[in-house]
């Protein structure tokens, strides 16, 4: 305390100024952001644009971007005099409390007549306790079984839930098996000790238990793993018949690379996330090639559309960009519906109507409808494989674009 | 009674009390409460961890897993059995002490940087265990409290964050208080005389172990009480969030000796600072350039502790001391 009161008197009224004109910097921007026309309806979008899953949450804003601009390019929601869609977009970093109080603040200080978000399925539980409380439409596409299965009345999932993912990952890959000649009892799962990683490999072992499937190898490896060839040793001791990796980029880099090196070409079956990005063929080359992955969209079944997003983003439009797309898609019919941009209107419409056309088509089946617990009834999950630079449909069969490529053992 | 001690008697008095009529005009439901919310939350936290960090400078970093073990034990005693948090987080808190007393037997008798690993290692340790025990913890998919909106008072649940407002404002005079006792009463000078100089405290007689594990174990108590409190607030978590090292371990601590620590306002005034920045780094910058608000909010962090090591609370009382100058000359 001495030191401080023998200091000039100066030196805190420096401090003051400074944190005087730290103050008006940081508040400038909010009342900047205050002047909004009347004719524009504000769209929530939170998404992970920092930390571990920036990539995913980069891509889920640009499918999202893409539609909001076409729609206020031919002129607006008609029904509502042209009214233009304003896209308030903000990070929900890693932490679901910061999600949270993200989607507090697009509802009070913005307006936002319904939530687009948030990718990672512990952000959207976090909002969604949120919005439900406040009566705002939250559309989604994490596939988490909690995100309908608590009774909410304000959450639209228009993707399949984990469990069917995990179900649909087994049978298709028994399919394809029996098509090429093969009768699978045998198979290795290994993943990643995260949310993710977890609920997708407990989806798989359900689904392998359900169909009389021995799992011979069950392994959880910790996020960011440096060296797996003890996981590709113990693969190769193991009598799989065919292999479910789950992880986000760099493992399944790591993973894949390592098993063809040592000359192990079982069948792979991916577990979404990082084996369906450009950057997985990107980093392993013709390595890639016929690796098989669960997808619960598929850029292939709806081309007219998706192709618009590889024109002016530069890649083909990943699922997480084309189910966001789609939950946009959904908000802007129902707006058009609606007439209006009230919540709780729009919330009724959501959950009444069926959503046949624009970007709502671009999920399987060609339509969006919501069960009771807002579910999207038709929402199919799809195998895709890896050919050159691009991913295919390969099965279920009504929706596949080309034969599977089925290494046999 | 002398200026200063009314003084210090009424200021929190008028803060407090401008607490409970703040919320009055704001939006019930809003957005501004909730900073407020998350405000008083954080000082409370602070305020607990002051009570084995601050003032013994037990420099704990697992703190975490008191506050999850809170959250934790309520939200399963409400969604499997239907029993009200307001019991479940009695349960919580007699967890979290055991828990407290087991982790102190090995770590109290480490010193300095050692008590800190081994406190972080613990509370890595809750976060695995509920990551990995996915049948009574629901793995790290989170869990979520289940959710009753015509249940009331009884499930803690409430439409708006009004009623939240005023548990956390209570939850957080409730632990100053708690924190004032304790550093006024001679358990309090025990602690302090452990924080200049253990070796030196035991010389003159204080059973240093005991004092040390009986402040652990208050500050556990409290922490698992204001861990049912968010579990009843944010309604959702998983345990990655309620037993993390930066979002809760290590804020608790930061709070603190931003603010001052082993100071009655330190949690105080270190929560006023450092949530509503975090919130308004990510309010201006979270959408421009991701990331950077994350990067904005740490280097204002450093640039206050560089110019007050000694916590903010230094600067009011410099200020305090210019103008006592000014009224002697």
């Amino acid at each position: 305390m001495t030191k401080t009161t023998t200091k000039s008197p100066f030196s805190l009224s420096r401090r003051q100024v400074l944190a005087a004109g730290a103050a008006t910097a940081l508040t400038m921007p909010f009342y900047a952001r205050r002047g909004f026309a009347a004719d524009t309806i504000n769209v929530g979008v939170i998404q992970p644009l920092s930390g571990a899953n920036a990539q995913f949450g980069i891509n889920s804003r640009n499918g999202i971007q893409l539609v909001a601009d076409e729609i206020n390019a031919a002129g607006g929601i008609q029904s509502m005099g042209g009214a233009k869609i304003n896209l308030i977009i903000s990070d929900a970093t890693s932490n679901p409390t910061q999600a949270a109080t993200v989607a507090q603040r697009m509802m009070s200080q913005d307006g936002v007549c319904a939530v687009l978000g948030a990718f990672a399925s512990s952000l959207t539980l976090a909002i969604s306790e949120v919005t439900e409380r406040r009566g705002v439409p939250l559309l989604t596409m994490s596939f988490s079984d909690q995100v309908t299965g608590r009774g909410f009345r304000n959450i639209f999932q228009v993707v399949s839930k984990a469990s069917q993912l995990g179900s649909a990952t087994i049978t298709h890959t028994l399919d394809l098996a029996r098509k090429a000649g093969d009768e699978i009892t045998k198979i290795a799962i290994m993943y990643e000790d995260t949310a993710y990683g977890t609920s997708q490999a407990g989806g798989l072992r359900a689904a392998a238990e359900a169909n009389g499937i021995e799992v011979v190898m069950d392994e959880a490896y910790p996020l960011g793993i440096t060296d797996v060839s003890p996981l590709i040793n113990q693969l190769r001791r193991t009598q799989a018949q065919a292999v479910f990796p789950v992880s986000y980029l760099n493992d399944s880099l790591l993973i894949i690379r390592n098993m063809r090196q040592q000359g192990i070409n079982l069948p792979t079956i991916g577990g979404a996330a990082g084996y369906i990005i450009p950057d997985f063929r990107n980093g392993l080359g013709e390595l890639a090639d016929d690796v098989l992955s669960i997808s619960p969209a598929a850029y292939d079944q709806a081309p007219e559309f998706t192709e618009r997003f590889r024109e002016r983003f530069g890649y083909f439009m990943v699922h997480e960009a084309q189910e966001h797309a789609a939950c946009m898609g959904v908000l802007a019919s129902a707006l058009e519906k609606a007439g209006n941009a009230d919540p709780r209107q729009l919330r009724e419409v959501i959950a009444a109507e069926t959503f046949d056309e624009g970007w709502a088509t671009v999920m399987s089946g060609g339509k969006i409808k919501f069960d009771e617990t807002g579910l999207n009834i038709h929402a199919v999950p799809m195998m895709v494989q890896w050919r050159g630079d691009e991913l295919v449909t390969v099965a279920p069969a009504e929706y596949a674009k080309a034969e599977a490529v089925w290494h046999r053992l | 009674m002398t200026r200063a001690e009314t003084l210090s008697i009424a200021l929190p008095a008028l803060v407090v009390l401008a607490l409970i009529i703040a919320p009055l005009g704001l939006d019930p439901y809003g957005y501004t409460l909730r900073i407020l919310c998350l405000m008083l939350l954080f000082c409370a936290m602070g305020q607990a961890w002051n009570i084995v960090g601050g003032l013994a400078n037990q420099i704990s970093l697992g703190h975490a897993a008191y506050f999850g073990i809170g959250a934790y034990s309520s939200t399963i005693l409400f969604g499997s059995f239907g029993l009200s948090p307001l019991i479940g987080v009695f349960v919580g808190m007699a967890l979290a002490a055991l828990f407290a007393l087991v982790l102190s037997l090995p770590t109290l008798r480490l010193k300095g940087h050692y008590f800190a690993l081994a406190t972080l290692a613990a509370g890595e340790v809750a976060r695995v265990v509920a990551n990995s025990w996915t049948s009574l913890t629901g793995g790290p998919v989170g869990i979520s409290v289940p959710y009753r909106p015509d249940a009331g008072f009884w499930a803690l649940q409430f439409q708006t964050v009004l009623p939240n407002y005023y548990l956390f404002l209570g939850a957080m005079v409730l632990v100053s208080l708690v924190f004032w006792r304790v550093q006024t009463s001679a358990f309090g000078y025990r602690l302090r005389a452990i924080k200049e100089n253990e070796t030196a405290a035991e010389v003159i007689g204080v059973n240093t172990y005991r004092v040390k594990l009986h402040a652990s174990l208050l500050s556990a108590v409290l922490t698992a009480m204001l861990g049912t409190l968010y579990a009843q607030f944010q309604f959702f978590f998983d345990p990655d969030t309620i037993f993390g090292v930066a979002t809760i371990s290590v804020k608790m601590a930061l709070i603190v000796i931003l603010g001052g620590a082993g100071r009655l306002y330190g949690p105080w005034i270190g929560a006023a600072v450092i949530i509503p920045l975090e919130e308004m780094a990510n309010s201006y910058l979270g959408n421009s350039i991701a990331g950077l608000s994350q990067f904005a909010y740490g280097v204002l962090l450093i640039v206050v502790i560089l110019l007050n090591p000694r916590g903010l609370i230094s600067l009011f009382e410099s200020l305090r001391d210019r103008l006592k100058r000014r009224q002697r000359a």
